[in-house]
C-alpha cells in the first residue's frame, strides 16, 4: 500500500510538471480585422506574422477580411460581443475617437516604447493621428488621399489642358461633351452616397475653408451661427454647376462606384476623382498610362488649392482582447520598417514609416506622385463622413443624393443640415 | 380490471404528459433564449437612450423614444412605404399568383409541371442573390432594362430606376414580386386542385364557364387560401429588409426606407440603439396583430 502511494505521488508530480511545461509554451491567435478587396493584403499579413514571430514566436496573426460597407457595422457589433477581433482596422477621426470614448478601443500609450512598440517606428505627428484627449488609441499605418485621374492621351489628342481652377474644370467638362456628347467626362457613382461626400468635402474646403468650418464641424459654433455661413450653400451650388456643365453621367445616384472606376480604367471616360487606392486598381484592370492632378482651387474661395484630402488609417486594439500586450505588439509591428516597406510595395499604401522607402522596388509612377504631392501640400482635410458627428454626417450624405437628383436646392440642403446639426448639438 | 385499466390510463396520461413536456421544452428553451428574452430587452431598451458603442450607459427617457418616432418624418415615410409594399405585394404576388395558378390548373393542357417549376424557381434563390441580379438589370449604364427600353425607342428615367425617388419603391416591389409570386402560385394552385371537377361540371350546366366560372366558383372556394396568402404576404411585407438594403439602402434620400432598414440605420449607423428599440417595438406590435389575424384565418381555413 505504501509502495502504491509513493508511486502514485511520483506519477502525479511528474504528470503535473510535464503539463506545466507543456502549457508554458502555447500559441496565441491574434485576430486582425481589415477591409477586403485590397490586392497584396494576404501577403502583407504573412510578412507581419513573420515580423511578430521575431519578437514572440507563439503569436499567430490571423487575418479576417470584410467588405467596406459591411465592416462599418460589423466592427461595432463585434467589439460589443465576446468573439470580436483583437486588433482591427479603422479610419482615424470621429470613427476611431468614438470607440475610444466608449471604452471599446484600448489605450496604447504605454505600449509606445516597449520592445517592438510603434514609438520606435513612426513620428510623433503620425502617433498623434490616433490620439484622443492626449492618449493614443490607434497606430496610424498609412493615409489615403484623393486626386483627379485623367487620361493624358485623350487630353493631348483633343488639346485639353489640365484644369487648375474650378471654372477650368467646368470648361473641361463642356469641351469633352463638345467632342462627343456620349462621353462622360467625370463618371460619378453615388449609389453608396460617399462618392459625392468626398467631393463636397473638398468643395467645402476650397469655398468655406478650414478655419471657417472648424467650429461647425465640431458642433462648437453657437446655435445662431451653426452652419449658417452662406459659403456652404455656395459649395453645394458648385455641385449643381458641375452637373450643369455635363461633368457627370445620368443617374449618378443609381450608379455603383466600382463601375465608374471601370469606366475610367477602360478609357470610356477621360477623367475621374478617386482615392490613392485607385492607382493600383486601374493598373490591375490594365490601365497604367494615367496621370493625376489636385482638386482645383475655386476662384474667390477660401484656400489656394494647396490643402489636400487626407484620412489617416490604422489599427486599434479591442479592450476585450485576452492578450492586450500581444495585440498591442501586432498593431505596433504593422508599422515596423520591413512591414511598412512591404505595405507600400504590395498594397501601394502611403505609409507612416518611410524608413526604408528608398529600398522600394519598382515604385509605380502614381505612388511616387502621391508621396511627393502629399509632402508638398500646405494642409490636410479629413473627409466629412469620417469627421462629422454621425447624424450630421448622415445628413450630408443624404443631401448629396438630393442635390444630384435636384430634389433639393443648395439652400434647402443646408437648411436641413443645420436642423440636424442643431439637434445633434442639443443632444451632446 | 377497472383498477388495472385505470392504472394503465394514468400511466398513459403521465406518459403523454411527459412526452408533451419533452417535446415542448427544447422549443420553449430556444424561443425563450432567442425570442422572448431579446424581445423583453428590446421593450425595456425602448425606454432608454443608449448607443451601440455605449451599451453600459443607459439613460432613462420614458416614452421619449416613442414621442420622437411620432415626430420623425422618416419614420412615417418608412411606415408608409411598408403599407405601399403590403398593397403592391398583394396585387403583384397574390393577384398575379392567383391568375397564374388558374391558368396552370385549367387553362393549359400541357407543360404544367415545366411552367410551374420555372415560375417557382426564383423562390429557391436567396433574396440577396436575387437583389444582386436585379441590381445589374436596373443599372443605368450597363443594365439590360435600359438597353431594352432604348431599343424600343423610349427613354429610361434620367435618375435611374433605383435613383429616382418617385419610382424606386415600385422597382423594388417588382423584384420582390418576381421572387415570391411563384410561391403564392403554388399555394393557391394547391387550393385550386382541391376543388372537385364536378362543381365545375355543374356550373357549366348552369352556364358558368371560363371567367365567370373562375369568378363565381373558383374564387369563393379558395377564399380561405387567399386570406392566408394575403396574410403571409402582408407579414412578409412588414418584415422586408434585404431587398431594400441591397438595392437602395433605403435611398435615394429615404424614398425607399422601410421600418426594417430604418431600424438598422438608427441602430448601426446613427448609433441610436434606444430609439431603434422603440421602432422595433412598433414593428413588433404590428407583426403581433398580423400574426393574430393569421392564426384566426388559419382556423377558419
Amino acid at each position: 500500500m505504501r509502495n502504491f502511494l509513493s508511486r502514485f505521488w511520483t506519477y502525479f508530480f511528474l504528470t503535473f510538471i510535464t503539463l506545466s511545461f507543456a502549457n508554458s509554451s502555447y500559441a496565441i491567435d491574434i485576430k486582425v480585422w481589415d477591409l477586403s478587396g485590397r490586392s497584396g493584403q494576404t501577403e502583407l499579413y504573412e510578412i507581419l506574422d513573420k515580423e511578430v514571430k521575431k519578437y514572440n514566436p507563439d503569436i499567430n496573426v490571423v487575418l479576417v477580411e470584410y467588405e467596406n460597407e459591411a465592416y462599418k457595422t460589423q466592427i461595432q457589433l463585434a467589439l460589443n460581443g465576446n468573439d470580436g477581433p483583437d486588433v482591427f482596422f479603422n479610419w482615424f477621426g470621429e470613427d476611431s475617437a468614438r470607440l475610444a470614448r466608449a471604452g471599446l478601443a484600448m489605450d496604447l500609450t504605454d505600449y509606445k516604447n516597449m520592445e517592438g512598440g510603434y514609438g520606435n517606428f513612426i513620428s510623433e505627428a503620425w502617433q498623434n493621428a490616433g490620439a484622443v484627449d492626449g492618449k493614443i488609441y490607434g497606430v496610424a499605418i498609412k493615409a489615403v488621399s484623393k486626386y483627379f485621374y485623367y487620361d493624358p492621351a485623350f487630353f493631348d489628342q483633343h488639346n485639353l489642358s489640365v484644369p487648375t481652377t474650378f471654372n477650368e474644370l467646368l470648361d473641361t467638362c463642356r469641351s469633352i461633351r463638345a467632342i462627343d456628347s456620349s462621353i462622360v467626362p467625370w463618371p460619378m457613382g453615388n449609389s453608396e452616397r460617399w462618392k459625392l461626400n468626398h467631393v463636397i468635402t473638398m468643395l467645402n474646403q476650397r469655398v468655406v475653408g478650414a478655419e471657417n468650418s472648424k467650429a461647425d464641424y465640431a458642433l462648437t459654433a453657437s446655435e445662431d451661427e451653426l452652419f449658417t455661413n452662406p459659403k456652404y450653400v455656395e459649395a453645394w451650388q458648385k455641385v449643381v454647376d458641375l452637373q450643369d456643365a455635363g461633368c457627370f453621367n445620368d443617374a449618378p445616384n443609381a450608379t455603383h462606384p466600382d463601375l465608374t472606376r471601370s469606366m475610367f480604367a477602360s478609357q470610356i471616360s477621360p477623367m475621374m476623382y478617386c482615392g490613392t487606392w485607385c492607382g493600383n486598381i486601374f493598373s490591375s484592370e490594365g490601365f497604367e498610362d494615367f496621370k493625376m492632378f489636385r482638386f482645383p482651387r475655386v476662384e474667390g474661395g477660401a484656400d489656394d488649392g494647396t490643402v489636400g484630402f487626407l484620412v489617416a488609417e490604422g489599427l486599434q486594439v479591442s479592450t476585450k482582447t485576452k492578450y492586450p500586450k500581444e495585440a498591442a505588439l501586432v498593431a505596433s509591428l504593422s508599422v515596423a520598417d520591413d512591414v511598412a516597406l512591404a505595405d507600400a510595395e504590395l498594397r501601394g499604401s502611403l505609409i507612416s514609416n518611410p524608413a526604408k522607402i528608398d529600398q522600394m522596388k519598382d515604385a509605380s509612377h502614381w505612388f511616387t506622385f502621391y508621396v511627393n504631392d502629399i509632402a508638398d501640400k500646405s494642409g490636410h482635410v479629413n473627409v466629412l463622413d469620417v469627421l462629422l458627428e454621425a447624424n450630421v454626417s448622415n445628413a450630408y450624405l443624404d443631401m448629396g443624393t438630393e442635390i444630384l437628383n435636384r430634389t433639393k436646392t443648395p439652400q434647402e440642403a443646408m437648411d436641413f443640415i443645420r436642423k440636424v446639426a442643431l439637434e445633434a448639438k442639443a443632444a451632446m | 380490471m377497472d383498477k388495472k385499466s385505470s392504472h394503465s390510463n394514468s400511466f398513459s396520461l403521465s406518459n403523454d404528459r411527459f412526452s408533451v413536456i419533452f417535446l415542448i421544452v427544447p422549443a420553449l428553451i430556444f424561443c425563450t433564449v432567442f425570442i422572448f428574452i431579446p424581445a423583453f430587452w428590446v421593450i425595456i431598451g425602448s425606454f432608454y437612450s443608449f448607443g451601440l458603442t455605449s451599451l453600459n450607459d443607459w439613460e432613462w427617457v420614458g416614452l421619449g423614444n416613442y414621442v420622437k418616432a411620432a415626430q420623425d418624418e422618416f419614420f412615417w415615410i418608412a411606415l408608409k412605404n411598408n403599407f405601399i409594399i403590403v398593397f403592391a405585394s398583394i396585387v403583384l404576388q397574390v393577384g398575379v399568383g392567383t391568375i397564374l395558378a388558374a391558368i396552370l390548373d385549367r387553362g393549359i393542357p400541357y407543360g404544367k409541371v415545366i411552367f410551374r417549376t420555372i415560375i417557382f424557381t426564383p423562390m429557391v434563390i436567396s433574396s440577396v442573390a436575387v437583389s444582386l441580379i436585379w441590381l445589374i438589370i436596373y443599372d443605368p449604364n450597363v443594365g439590360i432594362l435600359n438597353a431594352i427600353i432604348k431599343s424600343i425607342g423610349l427613354s429610361p428615367p434620367m435618375r435611374g430606376w433605383l435613383g429616382d425617388p418617385n419610382i424606386s419603391i415600385w422597382m423594388v416591389m417588382i423584384v420582390a414580386g418576381w421572387q415570391y409570386t411563384g410561391f403564392m402560385m403554388v399555394l393557391i394552385l394547391a387550393g385550386l386542385q382541391g376543388i372537385s371537377k364536378e362543381v365545375y361540371d355543374a356550373a357549366e350546366i348552369d352556364g358558368a364557364t371560363g371567367v365567370s366560372a373562375f369568378w363565381y366558383i373558383t374564387l369563393p372556394m379558395i377564399r380561405n387560401i387567399l386570406i392566408i396568402a394575403i396574410l403571409i404576404t402582408t407579414i412578409g411585407a412588414f418584415k422586408v429588409f434585404e431587398f431594400i438594403y441591397i438595392l437602395t439602402q433605403g435611398g435615394p434620400s429615404n424614398a425607399t426606407q422601410v421600418l426594417g432598414t430604418y431600424i438598422f440605420l438608427q441602430a448601426f449607423n446613427l448609433l441610436h440603439m434606444g430609439y431603434a428599440n422603440a421602432l422595433s417595438v412598433v414593428l413588433l406590435i404590428i407583426a403581433l396583430i398580423l400574426g393574430w389575424l393569421q392564426v384566426q384565418a388559419s382556423r377558419r381555413a
